[in-house]
């Protein structure tokens, strides 16, 4: 298929040059590679440990299960993280601090929740002061059940992050992780969250309606639309 | 410290103007996400350089509204929802509820199950102690300066300890095995031995802690740091090894058994230091005085039973007539007391009103009084060897 080359943009005028160079996509891509390893085995947590399960992140990362053979060093700081752990109940007070956080911490992030607080407020969620579940307001990548999950489970829940990663850069379709529960259990619940005291954003107002219908199908055409777009940028960009 | 403090320290609420300020006053928000907040706590200082002038600590993070919550649950339902309070020392909340209903009830419980129970106490007694101290150290070192040492040392341990109870309840961490009436869980074949070898290990580990901490920085950061006096800890109602770092005679275990404490000579570690460090003191000596403790226990294990003669097994059978009361134990952070209200709805199959009245609540409360006229650095300092829960404190 030819494609005319005086409609194509480029991101950056650089890339028009690189284009033209002969052995360049071997470079870049071995380069990506390095990149991805790199990425992949350094994924630095941030701990939201609100309760239980942050003892139990603290064991994870102690003399056992010690998580640093992964390359996940803990951090105390979001702004050095790549992936925030959320562990532990999340309460209406503490909800918007999490969500600030997260969105202190530099992109690429990753979250991921950890005990059936952080998926879906456990045995707390009907209570007046729990938001059931992280992903109400924060996209979950990776969902780790247990009351709290041992530091095994966590460890395969990195493994299964870090197969996420790899994929993502290599541009495959990854299929999202579905909260080990349906949504539409936790809608009376979500509603009182919804219309609490308008403070919440836009963000977790979209959030929480798209759970509303149905979270695990919303957010998987959501991705499909995006890795469509994608793609055709890529192929544009080619020249295919 | 300087006098004019005192005031402060005296009452957390002077008015503030009467302050003469060298420079402008600062505000400083601590948490609610700070890595030595222990939690999830939000402390707002006011600051005169670096020095505080007055200190307001803002708590509620973690309220999950259990009180409210166990309204609607019958007495068989709670046991796991009551381990969640304090996470760092589960068992012996569990024994809290336990001792309030068994008490509410009347039932007497098997003697091997009582002493199944202070076994277990006094073994999680020493895991969280140890967590204090991996946590105290941790905050005064930071994890990068050095400070995680003692934590990698503590945890060793406490994955023993760990070890031990999953072999008994199965669970790491949420163990659900006190029923009312008895135990749930019989200790399991060489299951003794196991805790003896433990108990030899964790002795030799108490020397390995001291060459580790007892240095020059330690005892600068920790002496004369947090002076509570007695008449403070005891009108804010504070308990356990806080209290008795005060210089307070005062402990549940010997002056008000429960279990089978009455069975077993309890020696109370008391300092007079009132201090950070006294409250290091006392907690060391705690942990040394809960492996005694044990091997006495050990020792005198009887056999039978573990539940009582009418075991409660159904839900619903379960049943407090109207009436209240207060039952209390010693739990590593202080008292852990149930006020509990009978005659709920079901015809007393749940509970009218349980409130708990939590050690680390009271120890927080300490806060505002001990920290004016201390630096920032100290802060954590003076937390961390309160040694807070938050989960606790907010339930
Ligand atoms: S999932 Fe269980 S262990 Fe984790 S925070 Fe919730 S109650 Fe605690």
């Amino acid at each position: 298929m030819a494609v005319d080359q005086t409609n194509l943009s480029y991101e950056h005028p650089l890339y028009a040059t690189m284009d033209k160079m002969p052995g360049i996509t071997v470079a870049t891509t071995t380069v990506d590679m390095l990149l991805t390893w790199g990425l992949k085995n350094s994924l630095w947590t941030f701990a939201m440990a609100t309760s239980c399960c942050g003892i139990e992140f603290m064991h994870a990362n102690g003399n056992r299960t010690d998580l640093d053979q992964m390359g996940s060093v803990p951090r105390p700081s979001p702004r050095h993280a790549d992936v925030m752990v959320m562990a532990g109940t999340i309460t209406v007070k503490m909800a918007p601090r999490i969500l600030r956080l997260w969105e202190q911490m530099p992109e690429p992030k990753w979250c991921i929740a950890m005990g059936s607080c952080a998926i879906s407020g456990d045995f707390y969620r009907d209570m007046y002061s729990v938001v059931p579940g992280i992903d109400t307001m924060i996209p979950v990548d990776v969902y780790i059940p247990g009351c709290p999950p041992n530091g095994d489970d966590l460890m395969a829940g990195l493994k299964r992050l870090q197969e996420k990663v790899e994929a993502q850069r290599a541009g495959r379709w990854v299929e999202p992780e579905g909260r080990p529960e349906t949504a539409k259990a936790i809608l009376p619940a979500l509603g009182r969250v919804i219309d609490r005291d308008g403070t919440q954003t836009e963000r977790q107002l979209r959030a929480c309606q798209s759970m509303g219908l149905d979270g695990n199908e919303h957010r998987q055409s959501d991705l499909v639309a995006k890795s469509a777009g994608l793609l055709s940028n890529l192929l544009k960009l080619k020249g295919r | 410290m300087d006098p004019i403090f005192q005031p402060f320290r005296d009452d957390p609420h002077y008015p503030l103007d009467r302050y003469e300020a060298a420079a402008d006053l600062m505000l400083l928000n601590m948490g609610p996400q700070h890595p030595s907040t222990h939690g999830v706590f939000r402390l707002k200082l006011v600051l005169d350089g670096e020095i505080i002038v007055k200190a307001v600590p803002y708590m509620g993070y973690l309220h999950r509204g259990v009180e409210k919550m166990v309204e609607g649950l019958t007495f068989a339902q709670m046991t796991p929802i009551f381990n969640k309070h304090d996470y760092v020392s589960p068992m012996t909340n569990e024994q809290a509820y336990a001792v309030a209903v068994e008490t509410a009830l009347g039932i007497e419980v098997p003697r091997r199950a009582r002493y199944i129970r202070t076994i277990l106490a006094e073994i999680q007694r020493i895991a969280s102690h140890l967590l204090w101290l991996s946590t105290f150290t941790l905050d005064m070192g930071g994890v990068i300066g050095g400070g995680a040492a003692m934590m990698m040392y503590n945890f060793r341990e406490r994955e023993d300890i760990f070890d031990l109870f999953e072999a008994v309840t199965g669970s790491r961490f949420h163990y659900n095995t006190h029923c009312i009436g008895g135990q749930r869980h019989d200790l399991p074949e060489g299951w003794v031995q196991r805790v003896r070898a433990f108990l030899d290990r964790q002795e030799r580990a108490f020397d390995e802690y001291l060459r580790l901490i007892r240095n020059d920085i330690f005892d600068l950061r920790t002496k004369g740091v947090g002076v509570m006096s007695a008449d403070l800890a005891l009108g804010l109602g504070i308990t356990g090894p806080n209290l008795r770092a005060s210089g307070v005679d005062f402990d549940m275990r010997r002056d008000a058994p429960f279990h089978a404490y009455d069975e077993v000579e309890v020696r109370v570690a008391v300092a007079q230091g009132c201090d950070a460090y006294a409250r290091y003191e006392v907690r060391m000596a705690e942990m040394r005085e809960s492996v005694r403790i044990l091997r006495l226990l050990l020792d005198q294990l009887p056999e039978g039973p573990i539940c009582g003669s009418k075991p409660v097994k159904m839900a619903n059978a379960v049943r407090v007539p109207d009436g209240r009361g207060y039952t209390a134990i010693e739990g590593p952070r202080g008292e852990i007391g149930t006020w509990l209200i009978g005659g709920g709805e079901d015809k007393g199959a749940k509970p009218f009103r349980l409130k708990i009245r939590p050690p680390s609540l009271h120890a927080m409360a300490a806060m505002s009084y001990l920290l004016p006229g201390h630096t920032v650095s100290d802060v954590v300092v003076v937390l961390g060897s309160l040694d807070p829960i938050m989960g606790e404190v907010d339930r």
